[in-house]
């Protein structure tokens, strides 16, 4: 409610969601660049545990993820429910609650990556104490989200609330199975599965994970942004509801492909790759809405940073999700399965899709939330390009690499020996480490001037008081619409 | 087992085939239009 007693939206909370994001994308991208820096000169963790590699990786991981990505979410996913629903927050002092606390368990989290206490899962690292709580956030985070819907006063639920729901479902039942165990001290626990049962539940989130939380999570962010930057609806309403089903269903049967030619049934990593190659239409179609809904608007391409930002992460998440099933065929993982194709693949999605799309929304949304202009439309433009560069030349230098890595390792002598060692093949890659490095310093500046131009934008600035808007009559709850039945588009019942 | 999870994967596939194509089906056109229209009339 605000000072006169009128419903307003919670918008506060989504600007401090937002400022949070851009504290840990700040943090945790300068942890990345200094682990790129650390392939070079291995001497920088200067004999300190706590600067290893193997320590500072998951924190640079989990911030990302959970600090910059999932921040992000919340932020946007509180934003857009409120105006899809025409209705304020479902409890809000529980969203700041999860606002607060998550901030504080990822914080409190990564210190303990750092103190050597992990739970060796990737992605997963935190040890049970903050599984617990997170979960007990990710509850709240859906309580909020779901009693919004459920109270809404528009008769559709948007296409955009299907993936933020898909999220928050798949991810707190991922989490969960995942992460059962038996623990032993405050800061050690084992894992409830033992050996291949252990690997295939491990990736089966960790797939995941990256299915419903780093792209359906952000495509709810698209099908709700994308619209409202270019002035278009989507494309086709249509194919964004059957690319969800088609999304969610394909989705999570792939995670074995990360285990190929490993201690489990053959039959479950052709079942893997066969999934994977079909999780490309579902992936592409909502590739494609997105291009297809800006096509009317592409003048407004040539002014708008955000929207730029938006539509190359479109094509990021286009070549990522092809790329993806790609290496999902057995043929081509017995190439690029660990090796730095991998890291080239993940970035292409992480820079290119995660990043930029998230970069574009805040340029769209920093602005509307505090009522004022961009602070500098020139820095934003300045950011795209080298956020562009960046990424360019990150997913470039760890394909040469990767692809050099997979068949130098593959090649044997006459003898069938090996014929080049590890490290012969690792004192290959220095030079493609030091373009990575350059292109993460490259990416890193970018966001770092984003980073300015929104405190800029945010100086002095309150968010400002938003009164929700009356619903048009064909989307009232007592309206019919106009199919015969008594439906909503998206395919269950109103 | 094999088998029997095979049979269960066919019956989701199937399932879930039907639900892409009543999804695809139920609704005309316009309400699809209609719902795309909501991020564009919420302010």
């Amino acid at each position: 409610m605000s000072q006169n007693g009128q419903e307003i939206y919670h918008d506060r909370v989504v600007t401090r969601l937002i400022q949070f994001s851009l504290v840990w994308v700040v943090v945790a991208m300068a942890v990345g660049v200094f682990l790129a820096a650390e392939f070079i000169w291995p001497g920088l963790d200067f004999g300190q545990f706590w600067l290893s590699f193997g320590r500072i990786r998951p924190l640079h991981t989990n911030g990302i993820i959970f600090g910059f990505g999932v921040s992000a979410l919340m932020a946007t996913g509180f934003y857009s429910v409120q105006r899809t629903s025409h209705i304020p927050l479902f409890m809000p002092k529980l969203a700041w609650f999860c606002c607060y606390a998550w901030q504080l368990v990822v914080l409190l989290g990564g210190l303990s990556l750092l103190a050597g206490w992990t739970s060796s899962k990737e992605y997963a690292e935190f040890e049970w104490p903050f599984d617990i709580a997170i979960a007990i956030i990710w509850v709240c985070f859906g309580i909020v989200f779901f009693g919004t819907i459920a109270n809404r006063r528009i008769r559709p639920i948007y296409v955009s609330n299907w993936f933020y729901g898909g999220l928050i479902i798949v991810i707190a039942m991922l989490h969960i199975v995942n992460n059962l165990a038996i623990p032993v001290t405050i800061g050690k626990s084992y894992s409830l599965y033992a050996g291949a049962q252990d690997a295939v539940v491990q990736w089966w989130y960790g797939h995941n994970a990256v299915g419903f939380l780093l792209t359906g999570g952000f495509l709810g962010m698209m099908y709700y942004f994308l619209p409202k930057q270019s002035g278009q609806p989507i494309w086709s309403y249509r194919l964004s509801v059957v690319s969800f089903w088609a999304f969610t269903y394909s989705y999570i049967w792939a995670g074995p492909h990360h285990l190929h030619y490993n201690s489990i049934p053959e039959w479950v990593q052709s079942l893997a790759m066969v999934m994977s190659l079909i999780l490309l239409a579902p992936s592409w179609a909502s590739m494609i809405n997105g291009i297809m809904t800006v096509s009317k608007a592409w003048e407004k391409l040539r002014t708008d940073p955000a929207l730029k930002f938006i539509v190359m992460s479109l094509a990021f998440y286009g070549l990522a999700t092809f790329e993806g099933p790609m290496m999902a065929i057995r043929s081509v993982n017995v190439v690029s399965h660990f090796t730095d194709w991998t890291i080239g693949h993940v970035h292409s999605g992480a820079l290119g899709w995660n990043a930029m799309i998230t970069y574009g929304t805040f340029y769209y949304l920093v602005p509307k939330l505090v009522g004022c202009e961009l602070y500098s439309k020139k820095m934003a433009n300045m950011h795209f390009w080298l956020a562009l560069a960046g990424t360019m030349l990150y997913i470039l230098s760890m394909w040469a690499a990767g692809v050099s890595q997979g068949l130098l390792w593959l090649s044997v002598d006459e003898f069938g020996q090996l014929s080049f060692s590890f490290r012969e093949i690792m004192a290959a890659m220095s030079s493609y480490y030091g373009l990575r490095l350059i292109a993460g310093l490259i990416f890193f500046v970018g966001t770092l001037l984003m980073g300015w131009n929104l405190f800029m934008t945010m100086r002095g600035q309150k968010t400002i008081e938003v009164i929700p808007g009356p619903v048009a009559e064909k989307y009232r709850i007592n309206s019919k619409p106009e199919s015969a039945d008594d439906h909503i588009g998206t395919g269950v019942p109103a | 087992m094999t088998v029997f999870i095979f049979a269960g994967d066919m019956l989701v596939m199937l399932f879930m085939i039907g639900l892409v194509m009543w999804v695809t089906t139920k609704d005309g056109k316009e309400v699809g239009q209609d719902n795309a229209r909501i991020p564009l009339e919420d302010d």
